[in-house]
């Protein structure tokens, strides 16, 4: 009986136009993606340079696991219809009686159904392989077909997920007889997924996120998490314990579910219902005898007009509103959503282990994408279910007798819709303010909820619910309707892979908006309005063409309803249609108009062919002699009302070199600007697209001599679509780089594939500190040494202005406010305006003037960051060398302009976002305190990097941005104690790990660094917080301090890090020596594992600990190979009987920290250290047996992970 | 007020052609089709309710040109299919009130009104706010009278409207629909005879596609007057009976012998005995007429 359903089954799905419908869409997708990521378009995109191949083991189980996600909304539609197939045809009624098992029934039915399904991911995987394959793709990035990697991702991921996702949808269509139900069910797991990727982000989590996550993808992060780029390149997936362990889990809760199924499911003829309500029994008598009566219908008015037909569409809209509402698909979407969100405000947002206020702007973020996705998921579905309904219940016969207009029908369909995502967004305000005042936040800008979700967000999810209602009226199958409108809604996305980037042909798309509490939306609302208003129009012309298609009557053929559509499009119909077609191609065409004709649009590709251009043009002047600017006089004038800015300057530069020079080379944006030198010159090259202006000076600029450039610049008209200046209305921020620099810079192309292509030489992007001759410039400016600076800056009144250096005067004049700066010495050639509605806190340290200008209503941190300025003042000026100035400000700007911090000469511009509203707790259980580092960073900056700064060369950063860290991290010890270091150090250690998987040219030592963030922040901060442990933090400063006396305010040529590293050297003892290679000029990590531990009481009441560990060491090559020599010789290995392959390590003489720890009487039980030490280790595996008075509870070898470590949880052992 | 329907045919994707240039004029009150089941009926009453479209022919009522301005007639158009639901979870009052706006009730009172009236006549006052979707079949049907009264329509067209229910809800129905049908044209279809001859002012006979018989009741029992016979013959005489006469039904008595009614201008033997002709004999005369000859 088995086999005769299930081959009944296949023959149905085979003749199922669907079927082929799903996998021709799926194949077409995968095809595509894996062409793009391939670079097949690279000839109308910019190329797809990377050193990742992309169809490595690794490459190909993140596309095709990530492509799935689409097959799973396959489920109901296949696998749910199977069951609900029967019952909907009533065959139920006839089958059920049929002597057959129900196990046989409902395995057929399941395994047919499921085999479809992966006949349909194995047509998507077909896609990739012939994807990757096809003809223009970078042979690069792509590799040789390897079958197995396929096959491994199929076995071990896909198929076992269709199983568990199939056998509950299976399971929920079965007994609720509803496909949406199972469809809903596919939203929910996804919510689960989405909630174990939450929790992975906290590294303690990840094992717990990998069991939990049902795709099984956490669980194969745990082990590929780390790796490098040669690793992803080459590796096989590992199959470790804790994928083994997820898949078991989720396989048999899917053989659970079935077994479930099975053993409820009775071949009766009613779904299984829920109801809350008590249903009364009573006996049931009709009147079977009834009277003549006379029919007397009242008069009433039968009114046809518009206006009429309006308000009926609204009351109509009323009836299908209440369907949703009450249909427990929205509800269970609308409770979970609820608690989604709530989960979301408790565990993200945080930096460091700390969250931050519950701010309203905040709340609005949380919901994110995937709230969204799920909003529009709900309206696809009720769009088909809205459109079907009455097809579905069988009641459009009477619907369609009736006198209703096409397009009332649509239009209530409509209005429903619109109603229900009024109510979901509803939720994004009950859970916001639910959760403000759970933190005890009652600071509720319930104007800004509403404005944002209802005044900007609704319109958003209006427009697609006009494309769901167009689809859904074309197509039959309301599932197959969802499925096209899924791949719409998530394809659009990716159709700039293929080089159709520009907004106005991306259905729906529009640029965001942000919002800042300081600056509010900062005029992105009016253009994102446009744009909306423009895919509003085009919604518009799809409702009136759902009309068109709208079925009336018994289903036509697809030719009858093009014929009746023809019909239908007449009189008002067209009318309305031409005229929002014309406002459409108006509003589309002025868009068009304003981003390609009247300012310049690059698409990707132009871009980099700009790029090249720029170097193959300009490249040969990157050497050339120019004077250097030695004095800096500004004047910036910022109209914060209009966002305008009108700024002029005056250079004054010498010719520092030994030859006499006749060329100046200008090197601006596109600003409208003027330029002039105060002696005789010819404009002979002039650049409109790259603003490269060459001059030619009528008489040498013989050495020594100087010479005056005087320029002006202001921002072009702003208009309603386009910005044209960086000013903003409240909480302006602009740095020197706007102004002219001299000579050429910069080159952005730094991929050796793509610069190939194009005929460039290799990028070695910046020379190594070694090379002598590359010493000239600082590696912040290369047309100037130290300047002299002063700046006049000017506002609306309700402003303060502030620019570096020492205010000289401040008048009001004309309802403008003007300040004077300048400053007492030389500072770098790097300097910034900011203007706003500040308020000011003000304090001192010794005589050196602290100043905080901040928002009115972010005052929650101002002491902590007061106390980080005097905290870094005092620990750099102790340890290292005077404070150069006799002031230091924070100014806060808004989060629109990003979030970061950013140290000028005593000048210290802000992000609202990076502590201002940090919510801090104190003691041990408190995250760490960022406002206040982040300020001691800053702070650490007016010595790394004001006072010392590095050559342009590689390993630069080392001496500001490493060291900054470094000394952040040592106040914050200093003040909170090691135990909240710990949390820094791991997060720093995590964040270092993360990153450099992401590498997509090259990873250098730290002292060679290219300048990427997770080597000069991360990794040195571990660095030399290690190396202060190693070597003792007196010793190191010691050092420091040496070498900032010796290169601070220098001239050139300027330092390295090979010089820092000396002094470092110098104090480091010899048997350290080795640490300063590992950590500063090799990429070294450590394999350090606890293997056993024993404990065992002495007679003599004592304790003794039996520990063994293993201590290995790698170094990777800069795209991230393992290497266990430096000699390919040297390299040593431990193998047990048990061990299949040997471990290896480079040579060790090493100081390896032993640690074991107790606990203390007290009742939380705190940890005490029993015992650390650094123990010379030589040997991979090695066995140490101590003896403690105190009974031990913990091992560990290298216990606070102070060393380069990529697995640091295998550290420690409890006892 | 008159329903012309003027060379109308259909042929279906799957080669049926269920309307086969078929003309029909109907005037008010109670006009009945009759016909087996298959025999167009369905397609030529939704053909008319501006549910589907012929190939060809034309459709007026009124000086409404059916096919071309389907609103005006949707206007005016009472409609009872063969078989409808409704949605769940709605009562009759509320899902009366849906539809009254679809038919263009605009005033709030007057919708309340209205409901209230088509309810009391269809006797489902006392149940208006259950659920529609829980009601008999009886019930369900008077429920589709009651919507379509809501338009106080001209053109009254049910499909089928008797065929299971009770003989009590039969005759409530039927009562009401003629109640309603004074003063307008009320198409019904119908394969029970019974009904047409207890309802119908005037009648057709359906297969086909095309129209076998347009005739009022009376005349069409008094045309065959004195034509048709009946007899009692034993079950393996049935054969030979029928290859001799034009036999319109053969019916079972309960010594299983058979009652053969037949169809002849004269008296074809003693055996058989003159019967009183019925709506019956004239629907099976027409349909034994319509069969193609076997050769």
């Amino acid at each position: 009986m088995f086999s005769t359903i299930f081959k009944h089954e296949l023959k149905y799905w085979f003749k199922q136009p669907t079927f082929y419908v799903f996998a021709a869409i799926l194949f077409a997708i995968s095809c595509f993606m894996a062409a793009a990521t391939a670079g097949v378009f690279d000839f109308i995109t910019a190329s797809t340079g990377s050193s990742n191949i992309v169809n490595s083991p690794f490459g190909i189980n993140g596309i095709f696991s990530g492509m799935t996600i689409f097959t799973l909304f396959l489920l109901p539609s296949i696998i749910g219809v199977s069951v609900y197939r029967d019952y909907k045809s009533e065959m139920h009624t006839i089958l059920y009686s049929y002597p057959f098992t129900k196990g046989n029934y409902l395995m057929a039915k399941f395994l047919s159904s499921f085999l479809m399904i992966l006949i349909i991911v194995a047509v998507m995987g077909l896609g990739l392989i012939i994807g990757f394959r096809l003809p223009g793709t970078n042979s690069e990035i792509i590799t040789g077909f390897n079958g197995l990697a396929y096959l491994q991702t199929y076995v071990v991921y896909i198929i076992p997920n269709m199983f568990l996702f199939g056998a509950i949808v299976f399971g929920v269509v079965t007994f609720t007889r509803n496909i949406s139900a199972g469809f809903i069910t596919v939203v929910l797991l996804l919510f689960i997924q989405g909630l174990a990727s939450g929790l992975a982000g906290e590294v303690e989590n990840r094992f717990i996120a990998g069991l939990l996550d049902p795709f099984g993808g956490d669980a194969l992060n745990y082990y590929t998490q780390y790796w490098t780029v040669a690793e992803k390149n080459e590796n096989i997936l590992p199959i470790g314990s804790l994928i083994l362990y997820n898949r078991l889990l989720w396989t048999s809760i899917a053989i659970a579910i079935f077994a479930l199924v099975y053993k409820k499911f009775s071949f009766s003829q009613n779904a299984v219902t829920f109801s809350f309500r008590k249903v009364k029994s009573e006996r049931l008598t009709k009147h079977n005898f009834g009277g003549i009566t006379r029919i007397n219908l009242p008069k009433v008015g039968l009114d046809y007009s518009v206006k009429e037909q309006l308000k009926a569409a609204w009351r109509m809209s009323q009836v299908d509103f209440k369907y949703i509402v009450r249909s427990w698909p929205f509800i269970s979407i609308l409770i979970v959503g609820l608690i989604f969100i709530l989960l979301m405000a408790i565990t993200s947002g945080k930096m460091f282990g700390t969250s931050t206020y519950p701010v309203t702007w905040k709340m609005l973020l949380l919901p994110g994408g995937g709230f969204s996705l799920f909003i529009n998921l709900l309206t696809f579905l009720y769009a088909g279910m809205l459109v079907h309904r009455s097809r579905i219940f069988n009641i459009n016969q009477l619907i369609d007798t009736t006198p209703i207009k096409n397009w009332t029908l649509v239009l209530s369909k409509f209005i429903a819709l619109i109603k229900m995502q009024v109510v979901m967004l509803l939720v994004i305000v009950i859970a916001g303010v639910l959760f403000q005042v759970y933190k005890g936040f009652y600071n509720f800008e319930l104007g800004l909820y509403f404005y944002e979700l209802y005044g900007l967000k609704l319109v958003h999810f209006v427009i697609w619910a006009m494309m769901a209602l167009f689809i859904q009226s074309l197509v039959k199958n309301p599932y197959v309707g969802l499925f096209i409108l899924l791949v719409i809604s998530i394809g659009i996305q990716f159709v700039s892979f293929a080089g159709i980037e520009q907004t106005i042909f991306k259905y729906n798309d529009a640029p965001g908006y942000r919002y800042s509490d300081m600056n509010g939306y900062g005029g992105s609302v009016p253009p994102y309005l446009v744009y909306k208003l423009y895919w509003l129009l085009s919604g518009a012309m799809l409702l009136i063409l759902a009309g068109l298609f709208w079925i009336r009557g018994l289903p036509h053929s697809f030719k009858e309803r093009f014929a009746i559509a023809g019909t239908r499009f007449k009189g008002i119909t067209m009318l309305s249609f031409f005229g929002l077609m014309v406002a459409f191609f108006a509003i589309g065409g002025s868009i068009y108009y304003e981003n390609n004709v009247t300012n310049e649009r690059k698409s990707s590709k132009e871009r980099e062919l700009s790029e090249v251009t720029w170097e193959k043009k300009y490249k040969k002047y990157e050497h050339f002699l120019q004077p250097r600017i030695v004095d800096v006089n500004v004047t910036m004038d910022l109209f914060p009302k209009e966002r305008n800015f009108e700024a002029s300057g005056t250079y004054i530069m010498v010719n520092k070199t030994a030859q006499a020079i006749d060329t100046i080379l200008v090197n601006h944006n596109n600003y409208p600007s003027t330029f002039e030198f105060d002696r005789e010159n010819m404009l002979v090259s002039e650049d409109t697209v790259y603003n490269f202006d060459i001059y030619k000076l009528d008489k040498k600029l013989i050495p020594g001599d100087s010479i005056t450039l005087s320029f002006t610049l202001k921002n072009k008209k702003n208009t309603l679509m386009r910005k044209h200046s960086p000013v903003r209305s409240n909480g302006t921020f602009i740095n020197s780089n706007i102004f002219p620099s001299l000579g050429y810079s910069g080159g952005g192309l730094t991929d050796d594939k793509v610069r190939e292509k194009y005929g460039l030489s290799k990028n070695d992007l910046k020379p190594l500190p070694s090379d002598s001759t590359a010493l000239g410039n600082t590696y912040i400016a290369k047309d100037a040494d130290w300047v002299n600076f002063e700046a006049r800056v000017s506002t609306s009144e309700d402003q303060i202005a502030i620019a570096p250096g020492y205010l000289q005067s401040e008048v009001v004049k004309n309802g403008r406010r003007y300040f004077h700066y300048k400053m007492d010495h030389k500072i770098l050639n790097f300097y910034a305006f900011n203007s706003g509605r500040y308020e000011v806190k003000r304090d001192t340290w010794k005589d050196v003037k602290l100043e905080i200008y901040y928002h009115k209503g972010h005052e929650y941190n101002l002491e902590r960051m007061m106390d980080g300025m005097k905290a870094s003042l005092a620990y750099n000026s102790e340890n290292f060398s005077p404070y150069q100035h006799k002031q230091a400000r924070i100014i806060e700007f808004p989060r629109t302009g990003g979030s970061f911090a950013q140290s000028f000469p005593n000048t210290i511009p802000f992000s609202e976002e990076v502590g201002f509203i940090a919510d801090i707790e104190d003691g041990e259980e408190g995250g760490v305190d960022y406002g206040f580092a982040i300020t001691v960073h800053e702070l650490a900056h007016q010595w790394w990097a004001h006072q010392v700064i590095g050559a342009d060369v590689r390993g630069a950063t080392m001496m500001s941005e490493s060291l900054s860290e470094y000394v952040s991290l040592k106040v914050l010890e200093h003040e909170h104690g090691k135990s909240k270091m710990r949390k820094f150090l791991k997060k720093a250690l995590d964040g270092y790990l993360m990153s450099r998987t992401m590498e997509r040219k090259r990873e250098s030592a730290l002292a060679f660094n290219d300048g990427q963030g997770y080597i000069h922040y991360q990794k040195g901060s571990l660095v030399f917080y290690a190396l202060s442990d190693y070597i003792g933090e007196d010793k190191l400063n010691g050092a420091l301090k040496k070498y900032v006396e010796k290169v601070k305010f220098q001239k050139p040529p300027y330092t390295t890090s090979l010089e820092m590293m000396d002094y470092i050297r110098e104090v480091t003892p010899d048997s350290l020596q080795y640490v300063i290679k590992d950590m500063f000029t090799s990429i070294t990590l450590y394999k350090n594992r606890i293997v056993d531990a024993e404990l065992t009481e002495l007679d003599n009441g004592k304790w003794q600990v039996d520990i063994e560990f293993n201590v290995s060491k790698y170094r990777n090559n800069e795209k991230g190979r393992r290497f266990y020599s430096d000699n390919k010789q040297d390299s040593i290995s431990y193998k047990t009987e048990k061990m299949r392959k040997p471990m290896y390590s480079v040579p060790l003489r090493d100081y390896i920290e032993i640690g074991v720890f107790g606990e203390d009487d007290s009742d939380d039980k705190k940890e005490v250290e029993l015992y650390l030490k650094k123990l010379k280790i030589t040997e991979i595996n090695n066995k140490i047996t101590l003896i403690f008075d105190q009974k031990p509870t913990e091992v560990g070898v290298d216990p606070y992970n102070k060393l380069i470590d990529t697995d640091s949880n295998d550290n420690r052992r409890k006892l | 007020m008159q329903l012309t329907i003027r060379n109308l045919s259909k042929t279906y994707k799957n080669g049926v052609r269920a309307l086969d240039n078929l003309n029909l004029e109907i005037g008010t009150g109670m006009f009945g089709l009759l016909g087996p089941n298959g025999a167009g009926k369905s397609t030529l009453m939704r053909t008319i309710a501006t549910l589907q479209s012929p190939d060809t022919g034309t459709i007026t009522f009124n000086g409404i040109d059916v096919l071309e301005d389907q609103m005006s007639l949707r206007k005016i158009l009472g409609y009872l299919p063969q078989s409808f639901g409704v949605y769940p979870k709605m009562s009759a009052e509320e899902l009366l009130d849906y539809f009254a706006t679809l038919k263009g009730v605009s005033l709030k009172s007057d919708r309340e009104k209205l409901v209230k009236e088509v309810l009391e006549i269809t006797n489902l006052y006392e149940v208006r706010k259950k659920h529609v979707a829980g009601y008999s079949g009886g019930m369900k049907q008077r429920f589709g009278i009651a919507q379509l009264l809501l338009n106080s329509p001209k053109l009254i067209i049910v499909d089928e409207p008797t065929a299971g229910l009770d003989p009590a809800e039969r005759h409530r129905f039927l009562n009401v629909l003629r109640e309603v049908g004074t003063n307008c044209t009320v198409i019904f279809s119908t394969h029970i005879v019974e009904d047409v001859k207890e309802l119908c002012n005037e009648m057709a006979i359906v297969n086909g596609g095309r129209i076998l018989k347009q005739i009022t009741p009376i005349e069409a029992t008094k045309e065959i007057e004195g034509q048709i016979w009946s007899c009692r013959v034993e079950r393996d005489d049935l054969d030979a009976i029928e290859a001799k006469y034009k036999v319109l039904s053969s019916s079972y008595n309960q010594d299983n012998s058979l009652t053969v009614r037949i169809h002849a201008p004269e008296k074809p033997s003693d055996d058989f005995t003159s019967a009183d002709p019925q709506l019956d004999d004239v629907y099976f005369i027409a349909l034994k007429e319509d069969e193609p000859i076997e050769a």
